[in-house]
């Protein structure tokens, strides 16, 4: 030890370093570990350890009680995807029901929050009281607002009240949007769209008062009509924000279910079924049938499918750039 | 000059419309929670016979006063879990130099593409093993591990941009790592510590899913899931859960207003890092 302090620099040796701590005798290497000990210990329980025996799981027919597994091989995958009379059918209507909901939501959520962060961006007046009433259905997505949206659609809610009040009453619904089976979906759509607006808008705005405002000023001087402007000026610009937005979308689309849970559990006679709330199904509500297995499958084609779509919009929002 | 008025209105007129959107079932909620039992049935959106009743009732008998508890207890004991655990850990992927500080820096950013249906059923079964399932602290685990991604990814940045000099300067004044942690990088990196704060406070607040499979004791049911029992009688008292929807969704519009800039923050540096 005494051969190393000759080697410290002078400031090291004047700053008495305590004992124990010395920074000699605690290598930097081992400092680093102790900081990332706490996180990586629960990322290796709750994350690692669970990943490894979700995916072990997959490959074993299970129904959470008995001691053993049986192992079936890719059998659970199989009968997902075409094997099974019964789940292979129920697996392509949630799987069609999922690709709608994550076609149309990114794609309306920035037709909305486009133009709604232009509009906002020219004002200046209330635009600190807009922004933050815009924000409310972001911050309280939950069962919550959920419920309440379910009060508005009641058969005798507010919207079909709404709606014959205005002398619209032919779009009302009486059984309720949530209970007819040709509007249950694109109302899920709508008020997922309508919780996503919030955030989209708002990095929209944040991109757009990053431009130099003098470009929207030059545009309308040359005589730009302001969807020209819309088309040649800020839609180019704001590409890069419209890639994370529709990246965001899909992957919520793919892991979130709350909602389909909360609203309508795949009703009315599955038409809102999708692929997330279907693997919670067949792991909690089979009862003693042998589905966790299966569950962990779909668990892990949703994983595949999102991975594989993101580096597919990745490439393509590249593409186009 | 008169063109440039008319759109002026237009602009307006749409935001405000969009503003009506945005508050619609929030002011339903609102007029609901103040209405009786007889009143809810009806259609009118102002409550004829306005009633405190409905609010002091669920709060009360409807023991949503205990899930406020529980609730607070989860999301507190979770917010507490994040700051401490993933701002040693960033701090050490930002500043400190060890062997596999990259990799496993990518392992927690990768977590972000697992869905939480894949996690959930293995998360259960193992809570199930360890003899957790059903606590509070079989709650708070996963969702501290759960913020993971985006936690690290926010503090890293923060403190990745804090002068390398201050680190050096500290250094050469004798302090351990922990002491620059704690009198230099966790002061200057405030702000990133209330935005994590924030985002993982509302979402914990919200949770449902796991906190609906693993919670069975209704006495530690949080506000969520007192508000579902509300609901899953077959006739449901929509003035009751209205007011229970209230009760939930207050306490967040409240830290929101005060904590606004947080928010878009960490939103608008969350997706652009």
């Amino acid at each position: 030890m005494s051969t190393l302090s000759v080697q410290d620099p002078p400031g090291r040796l004047r700053g008495e370093p305590s004992r124990g701590r010395s920074p000699r005798r605690w290598p930097g290497w081992l400092t680093g570990w102790a900081f990332v000990f706490p996180a990586v210990a629960l990322f290796a329980v709750m994350g690692v350890y669970t990943i490894g025996s979700g995916l072990a799981l997959s490959f074993a027919k299970w129904n959470g009680f008995t001691p053993t597994w049986n192992w079936v091989g890719i059998q659970n995958y199989l009968d997902l995807l075409y094997a099974d009379p019964v789940l292979a059918p129920e697996l392509r209507r949630a799987g069609w029901n999922t690709l709608q909901v994550m076609i149309a939501v990114p794609l309306l959520t920035v037709v909305i929050s486009l133009p709604l962060a232009v509009a906002l961006n020219s004002i200046r007046r209330l635009r600190g009281l807009l922004r933050s009433v815009y924000f409310l259905p972001y911050v309280t997505t939950g069962v919550a607002i959920y419920f309440a949206w379910r009060y508005v659609l009641e058969p005798d809610g507010a919207i079909n009240t709404l709606l014959r009040s205005l002398g619209l009453g032919t779009l009302s619904q009486p059984q309720g949007f949530l209970g007819n089976p040709s509007t249950a979906l694109p109302t899920l759509i709508l008020i997922l769209v309508w919780s996503s607006v919030p955030v989209a808008t708002l990095l929209y705005l944040s991109g757009l008062q990053a431009v130099d405002p003098h470009l929207f000023e030059a545009a309308q001087i040359d005589g730009a009509a302001p969807r020209h402007v819309l088309r040649r000026v800020i839609w180019p610009l704001m590409r890069p924000i419209t890639a994370a937005i529709v990246l965001l979308g899909v992957r919520d689309t793919l892991h979130g279910f709350q909602i389909f849970l909360v609203m309508t559990r795949g009703g009315p006679g599955g038409h809102t079924d999708v692929l997330a709330l279907m693997a919670y199904r067949l792991s909690f509500f089979k009862g003693l049938a042998q589905t966790l297995g299966l569950a962990s499958a779909l668990g892990w084609l949703l994983f595949a499918g999102a991975v594989l779509l993101t580096l597919v919009n990745a490439r393509m929002l590249r593409r186009v750039q | 000059m008169i063109g440039r008025r008319v759109v002026r209105a237009v602009v307006f007129a749409a935001l405000f419309v969009y503003a009506l959107i945005s508050l619609y079932p929030f002011l339903w909620m609102v007029s609901g929670a103040f209405k009786g039992r007889t009143e809810i049935l009806e259609g009118g959106f102002l409550p004829r016979a306005f009633t405190l009743d409905t609010l002091t009732q669920t709060w009360g008998r409807l023991h949503f006063f205990d899930y406020f508890l529980n609730s607070l207890k989860v999301t507190g004991l979770t917010v507490i879990g994040v700051l401490v655990v993933y701002s040693l850990a960033s701090y050490a992927f930002a500043v400190l130099d060890f062997p596999g500080r990259r990799i496993l820096f990518w392992f927690f950013v990768a977590l972000l593409f697992v869905p939480g249906i894949t996690m959930l059923l293995p998360v259960v079964i193992l809570e199930k093993q360890l003899g957790v399932l059903g606590t509070h602290i079989g709650l708070v685990l996963p969702f501290v591990n759960g913020t993971a991604p985006l936690t690290v990814l926010l503090l890293t940045n923060a403190y990745g941009s804090v002068p390398r000099e201050m680190h050096e300067a500290a250094r050469s004044d004798g302090a351990s790592e922990p002491r620059i942690f704690w009198s230099v990088y966790l002061p200057l990196a405030r702000p990133a510590h209330v935005t994590v704060a924030v985002l993982t406070a509302v979402p914990t607040w919200n949770e449902y899913v796991l906190t609906r499979v693993s919670i069975s004791d209704p006495s530690r049911y949080t506000l969520p899931l007192g508000l579902e029992s509300l609901i899953s009688s077959e006739v449901p008292r929509y003035n009751e859960v209205m007011a229970a929807s209230l009760i939930i969704v207050i306490p967040v519009i409240v830290l929101f207003l005060f904590l606004q800039r947080y928010f878009v923050n960490g939103l608008v540096g969350a997706i652009k890092g």
